[in-house]
Order: C-alpha cells, then structure tokens, then sequence
C-alpha cells in the first residue's frame, strides 16, 4: 500500500519516458543498418520534425496539421477506454465521419462558416449512432465490444469503398475519388505551405471539452467511475449500462470528427484508402498518453512530429526510409505495453533498498503485528 | 447475368480465400487456447515480405516460403514471450506489432531494395500451378480443383488437420481445455503457457504463408502493407466459423468469393460490386447477435428449469417431513 | 492411528490484500478419517488447504505426507502424492462431456490421437467402482449443481487420490444433493480415503466428521473428536470468546416500521435461490441485528434490500411504500444509506480521490452540481467537514484514498453514508478487518445515528458485534429466518445453535425449511 503512490508515479511519467529511451535505442540499431551515425540521425530526425525555419516553411506547422486526427481518435479512445469500453472502433467511426463530410461537402449549399459546422455536426451524429451500435449490442446483449468494433470497422471501410466507386465517384480516372468539396466547406488554413488551420485549434478545444466533460460533469463522473469500479458505481446509484452507451456515443462522434476534419481541412475529398489506421494509431496515441487529454495531446504532436522528422529528416537529407518514424512509435507503445518489465524491477530495487535500511518486509511486519 | 458464375469465378474466390483461411485458422486456434489474436495482420504482412525476400536472397521460392514460416513463428513467440512474461494487453500488443511491421517491411525494404514503394525481381520464380493429374482435363469439377498452387491446396488440408487435431488428439482437448477453462486444466497438470505458446507460434507459421502466398504466389510482387486488411478480414472470418476449423474454412471461402465476385460483377454489369463485398461482415455481425440472443434465452431458460427444480424438492422434503 | 498429513507453522500473507491468511497454523489428519476443517470466511481454511495441494505458496511451513517431508510446489505435485482437491467453484470445462472432464490430462490415447471408446469404458468403471452413476457422454453444462460435483469428485478419485479435500462442498447444493454427498463422503472413508472437509456449518460436520479442526483470524483454535464436543462449543470455538465490548448505549425508543421486506427470495450470480421467502422489519430509531454463519445468504440480501440485486420473488417496503423495482439511485434518494462489506471494490473507488469519493450518492444534489457541472469547491468543502466530522487522519479534501488505512478507508464510507441523516441504513460487516479502536468508532457511530431516529439493518458474523449493537436480533440459516431473540436475555450458545442449524431445544435442523420461524415475537 505505501508503494502506490509511488508506483502511480511511475506509471505516469516514469514508463513513458523509459519506452520513449528504449524506442530510441531500438532504433538506433536499426539505424546502424545504413551508413549513418544513430545520434545524428535521431538529432535530425527531432530537428526536422519539430524545427521551424521561416514562417513559411515551418516543419512544426505541418507536425500540428498531422497531429490534428491523432488527436481526436486518441480523445474518441480516452473516452471509450475512462467509461470502460475496450472500443477498437476509431477506424471506422472515423471513416463514418469523413464519409459524410466528403458528400455533405458538395451536396448542400451552405454559407461559409455555417457548412463546415453544419458538415462536422451532421459528421459527428453519423458516428456517434455508429459507436451506439456495439454500446447497445454490450450493454443489451453482452456482445464483445472489441469483436463488435473490428466487425464494424470492415463494414465502415467496405462501405466507404463503394461509395468512393459508385455514387460518389468523381470521375472515371484510375484510382476513385469523391469530388472536392465546395469552397464554402473547407476549413481556415493559418499558413500557406501546410494545412494547418482551424481544424487543429478544434481539435484543442476537443481536448479540452473532453477535459472538461470527463473530470468535471456529473455525465462525465459517472461514466469515469463506470470505468474506474462498476461495483462502486452500481453502489452509488451509477447505470452503468447508460454510461456505457454514452461513452461509446462521445467516443464515436469525436472519432467522426477526426473524420470530418481530415476532409473539410486536409484532403477535400475521400478515397478508399482514406484511414490507413489513423483509427489504430489513435489508440496507441490514447495508450501512450496515459489515457488523459493532456497527455493525447503532447503525445499526438510527437508522433506526428516522430513521422514528418522521419520523412524530412532521415529521408529527405540521410536516405534511410521514413518509416523508421512508424517503427519508432510502434516501439514505444510496445515499450509502454510492457511497463512490467520496469515496475518489477523497480519493486526488486524497492526491496533491496528496504532491506538495507534494515527494514522488515511485508511479511514479517504483518506476521510481527498480528502477535 | 448467367455468365457470372463461371468456374473461373469460383476458382479465382478460392485463390483469393486462401491467405484469408490460413490466418483465420491461426486465429482460431490462439482463441481456442483462450489468446485473442489481433496480429494476424502484422504476421501475415511479416510473411509476405520474407517469404519474398528470401525467395530472392536463396534463389528458390519453395525455400523462402519456408523460411517466411520460420519467421511467422518467431514473432507468435515473441508475442507469447510478451503476453505471458509481461503480461502484456493483448490488443495493445497487437496494435503494436501490426504497426512495427507494417514499417519495418517497408522500412528494410528500402533499405535493401533502393527507394520504392513497390519490389519485384524477375528472378523470382512464382510457385507453380499444380495440375493434378486426370482430374485436371476432366471437364469443370478439373477446372474447379485443379491448377492452383500448393498453398492452396494446403489450407484446406490444413483445415481439415487443425479439425482433427482440435477434436481427436490430445493435444487439441488440452488446447480447448485451457482455452475454456484455464483452471480446469490448470489443476490437472496441464502446462496452460506451453499450450498456449505452441498456439501462437502456429498461428505465426499460418499467417505467414498466407502472406507468402500473397508476394510468391498469387503475385511476384512486394507493395507497402500488402496484406491490406485481409488479417483484420481473417479475424471476422474465424468469428463467422465460430473458431472451428471446418467453419472458418467456409467462412473464409464465403468471404473470398464475395471478394471475386465484386471483381468479377464490374466487368460484365453496373452492379456495384463492393456492395457484395459487405454480406460477409454483415453476416458475421447478425450472427454475433443471433448468437448472443440464443446464450441469453438458454441461461434464462437454464435458471427456470433450475428454480422450479428446486421447488420441487423442497415441497417433496417438506411432505416426508411431515409423514 | 497414524497422521497422514501433517502441516507444520504455515503462514501465509497476502500482499495486495494486506491479510495474514495463515498465521503459524498446524494441521493433522489421520488416515481414513473423514476431518472436518471450519471456521468464518476469512478464518484462513481455503488458504491452507490451497497450500496443502500446492496452489499457495506458503511463506513459511512444512508439509509432511505419509510420514515424510515433501515440497508441493504445484497441484501436479498434489496429485502425484495422492492428495486431490474439489474446489468450491467447480474447475469444470463446460462444453466437454463427463468423460472428457474426468480424463483431462490422462486421456487415453495412441501415438496423441484419442481413444475415446476406452476413455469413456474407463469412466463407467470408476463410477461403478465407487457407486457414483454418471453418464459419460453428457456434457457439463447440462448438469445440475450436484452432479457436477460428482463430476469433480470422480474426477479427483480418477487420479487414485488417498486424501480427498473437500472445498465447501454443500455451499452449492440443495437439500437433497447434500444428503447425498454425505452418504458418498462416509462411503469413500470406508473404502480407506482420507477426507478433509471444508464448512461453516456446524451440522455437517456433526453429522459426517470424525474429528474437527476450527479456525479463526489465520490461526489454529484447536482439534477436538466430533463424538465428544457439542455444536455450541464448537460454535464458540469459531466465533471467539473476546471480551465484550463495551458500548454505551441507552435503550431504544422504536417508532414506525420504516422498512420491511415481505417474503423476499433472491438468487446468487450462479442463479441458484439464497435467500428464500425471507421477511423481516425495521422500525425507526432500532438496530436490527442479522446474526448468521457467513454464506448463508447474507450478501445477496443485502444487496437485494439497496437495490444492486433483483429479487426473485416478495417484496420491499419504506414507510409503506413499495419500492422493490425501484434502482439504487432511487432507493438512496428516499433516504437509504448502505455500508457494504466489501469496501474496496464497492464501498469505495480507489482510482480515484477522497471528493469524488464522498459524492457518489449525492453528486446530483444542487449543492454539488450546477447545469450538469460538477462543483468542486463545495465537494471539496464537503470533504473537509466530512474528514472533520468523522476525525479521518491523514486525509485531506483532494487526496488519494488508496493509501489510507482499512479504518480511515471506512471512516470515508460512514462520513459519506451518514452525513444527510438517513432514515434507513444497511450495514454489512461494518468493521470487517479493522483494528479495536476503529471498531469501537464505527459502532459508536451507528449508535448515534439509531438514537437520531434511523432505522438500522445489522448484518454481522461477529456474534458480540450483533449481540453489544443489536436492539433485536434475526438469526439467518440457509436464506431464512431461523428465529428472532432478544439480545438482553439470549446466550452466546442459544445463538450459535440457531447459527448451526439447530433449534433452540438443542435438535439438528438441517432440513430447516419447513420450521418457517417467521416475523418474531
């Protein structure tokens, strides 16, 4: 019991910078498979990935623009994982939401600042009633969440295929397109040179919101102890099986949002490749970012940051392939996964300490104290 | 539209089903062993690109596959290691392992290979078409099972080898044991890890030579992520099998065909054929709810039974009570 | 006759829990006798059974087997030896037949493909050799409770097992499948198995045991020949002589019922009925005290009367009206408080701090929220009174509660439940596992609250906890009333005979069910 405060201390700063060192490290072997120093590479890797230049040639703005759908399929995850939820459906919910922002785009005439509202409102509905689905099949039927999810997410992104082939196909070019969204829909760029814009302070104030609706709303303290103990919560009057339900609604509509904000800020249009797992790194950014919006959002700029660096830096200047950024993350989120390997033998080394001092272990306290 | 299926169609969703029936089988298994795989992406991937890349290196196809199945196993038991010595959360990993290799394929593919985002040689030999003998001129039932490669026949005779293992060795009770009920076996002297462990390494192995079929023998051909979902497709399907061998292995044809047959319906019609492409998923879904609908109306009508059972020998204790 | 086994200063504690389970325990058990192993939940029996069969590792502690010493480091061990073990919860593989169940891990077989004809031959045998009739071929899941014990029993016997632990094995079973496993328990000892057998209820063990070993807070109170103790003494034995605690209480002034269950039958998480056609009162300004053996429905009770439970069956009234549908949230809004048993994981949240804590029944109140947010500086404030009030030590507004002590963790759990002046208040176990002084606290505390006018609900396993609080006191045996006694003049050995399963004129019981003592005096 006295080492829990310790130990929660541990898990929350501790872990993640010893995963980010052991990531790190790992890569830097990988590095070695190429002709460049390992330090100067990772050294070039942060400079390019969070570096800025010139106003208008800044790697940081782009880092933020591609932060921006980490960020919000992290939040979707936060608030799926705080209400209990295990829901792997960011993908699709995702997908969900950039569907009907890439037609509600250019198939209603709206003026400028209401059609990207009207379009990111109608967006999150969309993939709220799509994460209403495996809350209710949960709750009602006891259907596996995780199951659910990844079957939902195949038909998310089936579906979305035959729409970007059929009735929303642009033209008949080779690879399927949606049309580009009307003018009035597109989203407020801060800079010329990245897309980084509006959709990212949306997606800050997302973060807060979801701050402020889990840590400070009574829906949101009921969901957080649902979470937290369900046998405490049923105690103290919680449905938990509402909280549930309204958890997997949140968690989809922010997941659509992130959807939404890809199309109306970043591409204008959807493809059948349009995802490509930003649901998954969603999760991992949610995991790594010890399931706390702050956290999601220091930890989604570092990946995107991790990813451009790796492409502008290592790539561009070095020659090694940019996907050492992706293995880099991937690394550290194993590393996280595997914060046993550091609580056992920071316990071990909690031992030893104790023992040294002279002080009686657990047991023969407990043994001493009982008489 | 009677010129939609054809043989040729058929024969083409049994190709296509292929990769998808031998992850589906290794899924089935780990989940047997009570393990929930959801890296069957990243070891399928993982095969594709050894099973080629050796191909190349060794100068003969059959070996790279092999070797492409060595690797596949490796990862099952790293991803054994990490679970059962870390304890490690099992789609955490999994998202974890995906993303590494989906990376580090392309990434070593760069490395070795120059700056490309696809990689073939034409040294690479294509496994070859079996043409099995007399039955391979003999009119359709030939066309529809002769002239593919070894890989597919071998994933419905691994079908058929994962089924009797499961329900005829002893092995395979041991695996349903600790998979249904890990203290059961526990108890009597069954090693859970072992089980568990030899499930994930030959899932590994399974995964993988459904990738390998995808880069030496559907195509000569390495792309980034070129398994494309077909792991994540590979676990639906092993639900829609309900995890038994015999099951996944039709669930995984059922999902081939539809895969062929929205290929195929864009060139003779206007039908979208994606939209094909949906009845599998669906399908699973409605069955995870008519299964769960049918668990609860059993456990409910398990507790009546019960209850009035009960009742019943109370008021028969109570009458010779009284006598 | 000769010990078979011996065990020798076991001790065991757990870590996570911070509970001495077994505290320098000796064991031994004669060849062929069938030993009767009791004590309250907790007392530590599971625990050294689980060391015995090589599922706990002790901390320290020898085992001698037939005479030698031997390690047992795994149940493989165990079995090797001979000793088997049928758990409380059955290790069963639901979807597998009888046969396979049974022969898991010794199946028949050639070159690893199975032999499932001899195996189920094999099975027959055992069954006929033993006299236990089964089916080989059905599957566990279509078995009712008793035949799946018979299951696991033969399953143990498969492994031709000289000592046959018993984990609580009537816990599960109906009246007529305990008669049952008793004939089948005096069976294996004539046929020359050892049995250790695993209760609370002292009935049982007057009716199957030859001798009997109690235990109480993790140690060994003592091994007597059932023939010559009585079920009282052995009833004291395993409720403890401690001093009584002096309380200061005055007399109680009851006024109208406020609560009253009519007839209630609730079922446990397996489906099985626990509590069957119970009623009881509480009046207003009175503590009922619910005395009983653990496990005799006392839980699932208490759950049902705050709402965490569905009854099968009666109904629940406050102050007349009937609330039985009504959810936890409701029933709280009406006045209820309760103090459940298990404060960890429902008493309280350990995740998360000392406010958010205290606010769980009452975060909807306006004093707390305002348009749907949460007010913390009133929760904080909240705190601070509540840490004040009930003198909570090491704890302020804002904390963790996670490091406090058991007695300040459940001082948060009375701060939360009494502040508000309940009118009714369920308490269960209210001072499990604490130390004197926070004992004496709690019960001060819900004297105050009876002398305010509350309405309290008592269930207790301490005898002197319900005999120093109680103004009357129900005795609970197999989810019913077994009689209600006035604390003033009933003694500790007339309780523990209704606790047992007897009747006052000193008669076994065990077929309870028709002595219906309903309602009371």
């Amino acid at each position: 019991m006295i080492s829990y405060r310790r130990r929660k201390l541990t898990n929350a700063i501790l872990v993640p910078v010893l995963a980010v060192i052991s990531g790190l490290v790992v890569a830097g072997f990988l590095i070695l498979f190429t002709d460049v120093s390992p330090f100067q590479a990772i050294w070039e890797m942060f400079r390019a990935g969070f570096g800025c230049r010139s106003l208008d040639r800044c790697a940081l703005f782009t880092t933020l623009e591609r932060s921006t759908p980490l960020l919000l399929t992290g939040l979707s995850a936060v608030i799926a994982f705080r209400t209990g939820m295990f829901s792997i459906g960011q993908e699709g919910q995702l997908m969900i939401g950039a569907i009907m922002a890439a037609w509600l785009g250019f198939a209603v005439d709206l003026p400028p600042i209401i059609h990207p509202l009207f379009v990111m409102l109608t967006a999150m509905t969309a993939a709220g009633l799509y994460g209403w689905v495996p809350g209710f099949l949960k709750v009602k039927l006891g259907v596996n969440e995780i199951i659910s999810t990844i079957v939902l997410n195949d038909i998310a992104i089936l579906f979305a295929t035959y729409l970007v082939n059929f009735p929303l196909r642009a033209d008949r070019g080779t690879t399927a397109y949606s049309p580009v969204i009307d003018e009035t829909a597109k989203l407020l760029v801060f800079m010329p040179g990245s897309k980084w814009g509006i959709g990212f302070v949306i997606a800050l104030a997302a973060a807060a919101a979801v701050y402020l609706y889990l840590w400070r709303s009574t829906p949101g303290y009921e969901q957080r102890m649902a979470g937290e103990s369900s046998g405490f919560a049923l105690f103290g009057g919680i449905r938990n099986d509402r909280a549930a339900i309204r958890g997997m609604v949140l968690s989809g509509a922010v997941a659509g949002l992130a959807g939404a904000i890809e199309v109306l800020g970043v591409h204008y249009r959807i493809n059948q490749d349009f995802s490509l797992g930003l649901g998954f790194d969603g999760l991992a950014v949610a995991i790594l970012g010890q399931v706390h919006p702050v956290g999601v959002v220091l930890v989604a700029i570092l990946f995107a940051g991790v990813r451009l660096g790796a492409q502008l830096g290592l790539q561009f200047s070095f020659g090694i392939p940019r996907e050492l950024g992706g293995s880099i993350i991937a690394l550290v989120i194993l590393f996280v996964a595997a914060s046993r390997l550091y609580e056992n033998n920071l316990e071990r080394i909690q031992v030893w300490i104790d023992r040294l001092r002279g002080r009686k272990t657990a047991v023969e306290a407990a043994v001493e104290e009982s008489g | 539209m009677d010129e939609l299926f054809t043989i040729a169609l058929l024969g083409s969703g049994l190709r296509l089903a292929t990769p998808i029936v031998l992850a589906a089988l290794g899924g089935a298994i780990c989940q047997r062993a009570g393990v929930l795989n959801l890296a069957l992406e990243g070891k399928m991937l993982l095969g594709a690109f050894i099973g080629i890349v050796m191909a190349y290196t060794l100068g003969n196809t059959y070996l790279g596959v092999m070797v492409a199945m060595i690797a596949g196993g490796l990862l099952g038991l790293l991803f054994a290691f990490l679970y059962l010595r870390y304890k490690v959360n099992l789609i955490i990993l999994a998202i974890a392992i995906n993303m590494l290799i989906l990376e580090l394929t392309v990434y070593f593919m760069r490395i070795l290979f120059g700056n490309v985002g696809s990689w073939s040689d034409p040294s690479i030999q294509r496994l070859p078409d079996i043409r099995i003998p007399f039955l391979h001129d003999s009119g359709a039932l030939g066309d529809l099972l002769s002239g593919y490669n070894w890989i597919v026949y071998f994933s419905w005779f691994t079908a058929i080898v994962v089924y009797i293992v499961m329900f005829h060795t002893k092995f395979g009770r041991h695996v349903r044991a600790v998979g249904e009920n890990k203290e059961a076996a526990e108890t009597l002297g069954i090693n859970v890890p072992r089980v568990q462990i030899t499930a994930l390494v030959i899932a590994g192995m399974l995964c993988a030579l459904g990738g390998a079929f995808l880069s030496v023998g559907h195509l000569t051909l390495f792309t980034r992520n070129m398994s494309n979902g077909r792991g994540w497709v590979a676990v639906t399907a092993a639900i829609f099998g309900f995890q038994h061998p015999i099951g996944v292995l039709f669930a995984g044809w059922f999902f081939g065909l539809a895969e062929a047959f929205a290929v195929r319906i864009q060139s003779v019609s206007d039908l979208p054929p994606n939209l094909i492409q949906l009845i599998p998923p669906f399908a699973t879904l409605s069955a995870l709810v008519l299964v769960a609908l049918r668990e609860k109306a059993v456990r409910r009508l398990n507790r009546r039974r019960f209850i009035s059972r009960l009742e019943e020998e109370q008021r028969s204790a109570a009458a010779s009570a009284a006598d | 006759m000769e010990n078979i086994v011996e065990i020798t200063s076991s001790t065991k504690y757990f870590a996570s829990s911070d509970v001495l389970a077994n505290n320098q325990v000796d064991f031994a058990v004669r060849k062929g006798e069938v030993h009767a192993l009791v004590g309250e939940n907790g007392a530590g029996k599971t625990t050294l059974m689980n060391i015995l069969y090589g599922l706990i590792k002790p901390d320290s502690g020898t085992i001698r087997f037939e005479g030698r010493e031997v390690e047992v480091n795994h149940p493989d061990d165990a079995l090797r030896l001979g000793i088997g073990m049928v758990h409380q919860h059955f290790k069963l593989v639901p979807s597998f037949s009888i046969a396979e169940n049974i022969m898991l891990g010794m199946e028949p077989n050639r070159f690893g493909m199975l032999r499932k004809r001899d195996e189920i031959e094999a099975v027959r045998e055992l069954a006929d050799r033993f006299g236990l009739p089964v089916d080989p071929r059905t599957r566990i899941r279509d078995l009712p409770v008793g035949m799946q014990q018979r299951v696991e029993i033969l399953k143990v016997l498969a492994r031709d097992v000289k000592v046959l632990i018993l984990d609580e094995p009537t816990a599960v079973l109906t009246p007529l499948e305990v008669t049952e496993l008793m004939t089948v328990v005096r069976e294996l000892a004539r046929r020359g198995r050892t049995i250790i057998f695993i209760t609370h209820k002292l009935v049982e063990v007057k009716e199957v045991a030859d001798r009997v070993s109690v235990m109480r807070g993790g140690k060994m109170v003592g091994t007597a020949e059932v023939a010559e103790t009585s079920i009282p003494d052995m009833a004291r034995m395993m409720v403890g002589r401690q001093v009584i605690l002096q309380i200061k209480k005055g007399t109680a002034n009851p006024g109208e019922k406020v609560f009253e269950a009519r007839n209630i039958t609730v079922a446990d998480s397996s489906g099985l009925p626990v509590v069957k056609n119970l009623s009881l009162h509480v009046r207003a300004g009175e503590i009922l005290g619910v005395a009983g053996v653990s496990g005799n429905g006392q839980t699932e009770l208490v759950e049902a009367v705050t709402g965490m439970r569905p009854v099968e069956g009666g109904a629940f009234f406050v102050n007349n009206h009937e609330i039985t549908g009504t959810t936890v949230g409701e029933r709280r809004r009406a006045g209820m408080a309760h103090i459940p048993e298990d404060r960890i994981r429902i008493g309280l949240n350990l995740e998360t701090n000392l406010d958010e804590n205290l606010v769980v029944s009452r975060y909807k109140l306006p004093t707390f929220n305002r348009f749907g947010f949460l007010l913390r500086g009133a929760m904080s404030r909240f705190a601070g009174e509540v840490v004040e009030r009930f003198q909570i030590a090491a704890a302020r507004p804002g904390d963790s509660i996670a490091t406090l002590s058991g007695g300040n963790m459940q001082k948060v759990v009375l701060g939360r439940e009494l502040s508000g002046d309940p009118k009714f208040i369920v308490a269960n176990q209210p001072t499990r596992g604490l130390d004197v002084g926070s004992i004496e606290f709690v019960h001060q505390t819900l004297i105050e609250a009876r002398d305010n006018g509350a309405a309290v609900l008592l269930v207790s396993v301490e005898l002197e906890e319900i005999m120093s609080l109680s103004d009357r006191i129900a005795v609970i045996f197999r989810g019913q009333i077994a009689g209600e006694v006035d604390p003033d003049t009933v003694t500790v050995e007339e309780i523990g005979l209704l606790m047992g399963g007897s009747t006052l004129d000193g008669h076994a019981a065990g077929e309870a069910e028709e002595m219906q003592t309903e309602g009371a005096p």
